[in-house]
């Protein structure tokens, strides 16, 4: 992807003319005033045939150094003014955008119309009202406004060569204010519309990814949430502590990621319950899978019940997970399942590290400093006090909920997740009867020979 | 395989099918049941408060009797309150010089969504008179702040900008004085004025203003001296039209104190306490001690009445509304401080839907709700008066079955 921008004459220009202004004329006009502590910039993007729009509003009070032209009482000169706005979207929205079609990057934009409004002007809720508000009459001349009190309204237009390309775009206004929120939304051909919502700089978001790219984007979260996830790390140790052999550990493994996968996706398609309760329950009960996994260790760890067990706590796992993946599926484009997949592949990559390092430093200490059961017992009695005091936390936090009120409506959707839990248990039960069938030597001559 | 372990697999399996089918019986029946009792159920608005909301105040500041709120349009929570006038001597020894903590914060102070605070300002200045008691507060379309006051001389409104540049005076300060005059029976009422309902120049203790973008008029609330509401050029102060209650033309003499049981009064009680417009042109206007909200024109044509808790006395239970956020605006959000509740109300048959909060000093409770806003989010705002010094924010948890008259103290459980 290029780097380099091809800037209008006007683009690079006007910062150096700005500053010679304020140099000539100090204290004359500038009207100094505080970085705003939070602004939202509302945006719409919309490609179509050989041009892309972006209408753009940014309240007035995150613009800087810009000279408003006034009239008494200090009012701005609403007839005045378009000069103005138009020196502030250059250099405070255009010059800070760069819009990629595919990987080439656009040309500076043309800027169509500005238009200066109040700010209880709701026209920005929809795409065809804040163009046809961008567009259509200016606030009467005698309008008395300060322009701190303003918007400024914008419709720049991108020369493009589709409307059916892929375009990122990378929006670097952490300037604007202590904490810039820019809602962005996207509207290509077809009638979709993806909403966005980013932090001051977010980098370079691809507004239409493939999906290979929100592949490897989602990989990557998927990567390092689980190393940054304490929780998760120790239930994990906990799991390999008495079983370091692949044989031992695919089947556990598998079995927790085929759980949080299947909890993961059920959040992302919004069928986890949305109450407050929820996350702290979630947390409690992550919690109490450590000091499960610990004692079990301590007590007798039996491999052919560790992946049930393993399974259960997993769709637990896995609901946390969706906790930190709630703000980020914004990046998914059309890619939804891919992205979560994906996910969970980061998951299970992050999750192979850990092992790799885990299993043979296990091997070392249980080889060379500590034998093999008290070393179990003491790492999982560290372990369990840990997660003890992470439940007895959480738990505090949950039973400042009172209990829910139970209703028609709260009691079936209880049954629903019972009935997914029950037919998961029925398909596990029934790979259990038939795995067992086929891997017993000569099943079917034993029956045979059993009846003679 | 064993006959006996095909029997046990089958049992197993047959297990398994009969409980799937239970389920998939029982959660029919309970959908059922419950579209039932939906369906039969009346629906309102929901709310629960936040009890982190707003973050502590910098600098030991503590807030007064609080006696206004309005959010703006980037749904920042705008006060008024007292400060130091409404603190005891107990209550601000760092102000005193006495201790460490704590001092009147500033009159106007801005919240952010987090409940930070932003600006703070207000109290005396050139160029205008700031009340002896401020009261109300409202941001206009164009971004700008009024207020009124209720205090002995206040007859006046002021406007400023957001960051407290003072933009507006109408009326003047004083201008019901009366030597001699005794007090009224109302609450707050002093002696040495009297009512003026029709003057074309000032008030009387205006309570609440609300500015109209569409004809950039503003509405007074007029107020704990005054009998009416009063009409403004937004941007000059001058006054276009004023009327009393069911239009009437307003009088200002005395009236007897309110009897339940007695015929509604020709003209509003005093306080007048707010007087906001709806989305189709409607005006609502709060007679708090006359527990009643009535509803006109623009133009000051008596439309409809209602009457709420008609048994309250003294300080009157229609202290402050707020619309829903809803297009229609099908509910109203109505402050009743005597009776400590946020009663939710029909707006089309200004009939009582459901309440809630209930008295007391702990979250999602009150002592004295005065003010009540709302934001974009639906999310409601109040300011309590007398010792409640408060301001809560209620979140919106979408509709749901009203299951009783009075939710009660609406402590968090969703999100």
């Amino acid at each position: 992807m290029k780097t380099s921008r091809r800037r209008g004459p006007f683009g690079s220009a006007l910062p150096h003319a700005l500053l010679l202004v304020a140099l000539v004329f100090p204290a004359a006009r500038l009207s100094a005033h505080d970085i705003p502590r939070d602004v939202t910039v509302q945006a719409f993007a919309k490609p179509e045939g050989q041009t892309l729009r972006l209408l753009m509003r940014v309240p007035l009070k995150a613009i800087m150094d810009i000279e408003f032209p006034r009239r008494e009482r200090d009012y701005v000169d609403l007839s005045r003014v378009d000069q103005a706005l138009r020196d502030a979207a250059t250099v405070w929205l255009s010059n800070k955008i760069e819009i990629y079609e595919g990987d080439t990057l656009l040309e500076n934009p043309r800027i169509v119309s500005t238009r200066m409004s109040l700010e209880s002007d709701r026209s920005f809720g929809a795409y065809e009202d804040a163009l046809a508000h961008v567009t259509g009459p200016t606030l009467p001349a005698d309008t008395t406004i300060f322009w701190e009190q303003g918007l400024l309204d914008v419709l720049f237009e991108y020369p493009i060569q589709s409307d059916r390309s892929r375009f990122s775009i990378h929006a670097a206004f952490d300037r604007l204010a202590l904490s810039v929120i820019t809602a962005l939304r996207f509207l290509p051909p077809g009638g979709v519309v993806r909403a966005y919502e980013l932090p001051g700089d977010a980098g370079l978001i691809r507004l239409d990814p493939r999906w290979h790219q929100a592949a490897m984007r989602f990989v990557g979260l998927g990567f390092f949430h689980i190393l940054d996830g304490i929780d998760h790390l120790l239930f994990l140790l906990c799991l390999v502590i008495p079983f370091r052999r692949a044989r031992a550990l695919i089947p556990i493994v598998t079995s927790f990621t085929v759980a949080h996968s299947i909890t993961l996706i059920a959040s992302a398609y919004n069928y986890a319950p949305d109450a407050l309760w929820f996350p702290p329950l979630i947390e409690t009960l992550i919690a109490m899978s450590i000091v499960y996994m610990a004692l079990e260790n301590i007590v007798a760890a039996r491999l052919a019940r560790r992946w049930i067990i393993t399974f259960l706590f997993g769709l637990v796992h896995g609901f946390g997970f969706s906790f930190g993946l709630e703000h980020t599926l914004q990046f998914a484009g059309s890619h939804l399942l891919t992205s979560l997949l994906s996910f969970n592949v980061g998951v299970e990559l992050g999750q192979l590290l850990v092992l790799a390092l885990l299993v043979p430093a296990l091997e070392v200490l249980f080889r060379f400093v500590v034998a093999e059961r008290m070393g179990t017992i003491i790492l999982s009695a560290l372990i369990a006090h840990t997660g003890w005091h992470w439940m007895i936390d959480r738990f505090g936090v949950l039973r400042q909920f009172p209990w829910p009120t139970v209703t028609a409506a709260g009691l079936a959707g209880g049954i629903r997740w019972l009935t997914i839990i029950v037919a998961v248990a029925a398909i596990a039960w029934l790979v259990f009867v038939l795995t067992q069938r086929s891997s017993r030597p000569g099943a079917g001559e034993t029956a045979v020979g059993a009846e003679k | 395989m064993s006959n006996l372990t095909r029997r046990r697999n089958v049992v197993v399996g047959a297990g398994f099918g009969a409980l799937l089918v239970m389920l998939a019986v029982g959660q029919t029946v309970l959908e059922k049941t419950a579209a039932a009792q939906s369906k039969a159920s009346v629906q309102a608005p929901r709310f629960e408060v936040d009890p982190l909301w707003p973050k502590p105040l910098p600098n030991h500041w503590i807030l007064g009797s609080a006696i206004g709120v309005w959010v703006d349009a980037d749904d920042h929570i705008w006060i008024i309150h007292r400060s130091s006038a409404t603190l005891g001597n107990n209550e601000k020894p760092l102000e005193m010089g006495t201790g460490e903590c704590c001092a009147g914060a500033p009159p106007v102070l801005e919240f952010d969504q987090a409940g930070n605070l932003l600006r703070h300002w207000g109290g005396p200045g050139a160029g205008y008179e700031w009340p002896d008691s401020n009261h109300g507060i409202f941001i206009d379309y164009k971004g700008n702040v009024w207020i009124g006051g209720n205090g002995g001389p206040d007859s006046h409104v002021l406007k400023f900008t957001k960051d407290g540049k003072f933009l507006m005076q109408s009326g003047k300060k004083g201008a019901r004085r009366k030597t001699g005059a005794a007090a009224g029976g109302n609450e707050g009422d002093v002696a040495g004025f009297v009512g003026g309902s029709n003057d074309e120049v000032s008030f009387g203790r205006v309570a609440k203003i609300f500015v109209d973008a569409k004809a950039n008029e503003a509405y007074i609330a007029d107020g704990y001296l005054n009998k009416r509401v009063a009409v403004l050029d937004a941007d000059t102060g001058k006054l276009k039209r004023f009327w009393g209650a069911y239009g009437n033309k307003p009088d200002d003499t005395p009236l007897p104190a309110y009897d339940p049981a007695a015929p509604p009064a020709q003209q509003f009680r005093n306080p007048v306490h707010c007087a906001d417009l709806s989305v189709d042109r409607l005006l609502y206007v709060c007679d708090r001690v006359g527990d009643r909200l009535q509803v006109f024109t623009p133009e000051g044509k008596f439309v409809k009445e209602a009457f709420y808790a008609k048994n309250t006395k003294n300080a009157g239970s229609v202290w402050d509304i707020a619309f829903s956020k809803d297009p229609q605006q099908k509910y109203i959000f109505m402050a009743d401080g005597v009776n400590e509740k946020v009663k939710v109300v029909d707006r089309q048959t200004l009939q009582e839907v459901t309440t809630f909060g209930d008295g007391g000093r702990q979250p999602g409770q009150f002592y004295g709700v005065h003010s009540i806003a709302i934001d974009s989010k639906g999310n409601l705002y109040t300011t309590e008066t007398y010792e409640g010094k408060r301001l809560q924010k209620f979140v919106y948890k979408g509709m749901a079955a009203v299951n009783k008259a009075n939710q009660g103290t609406t402590w968090p459980s969703t999100r």
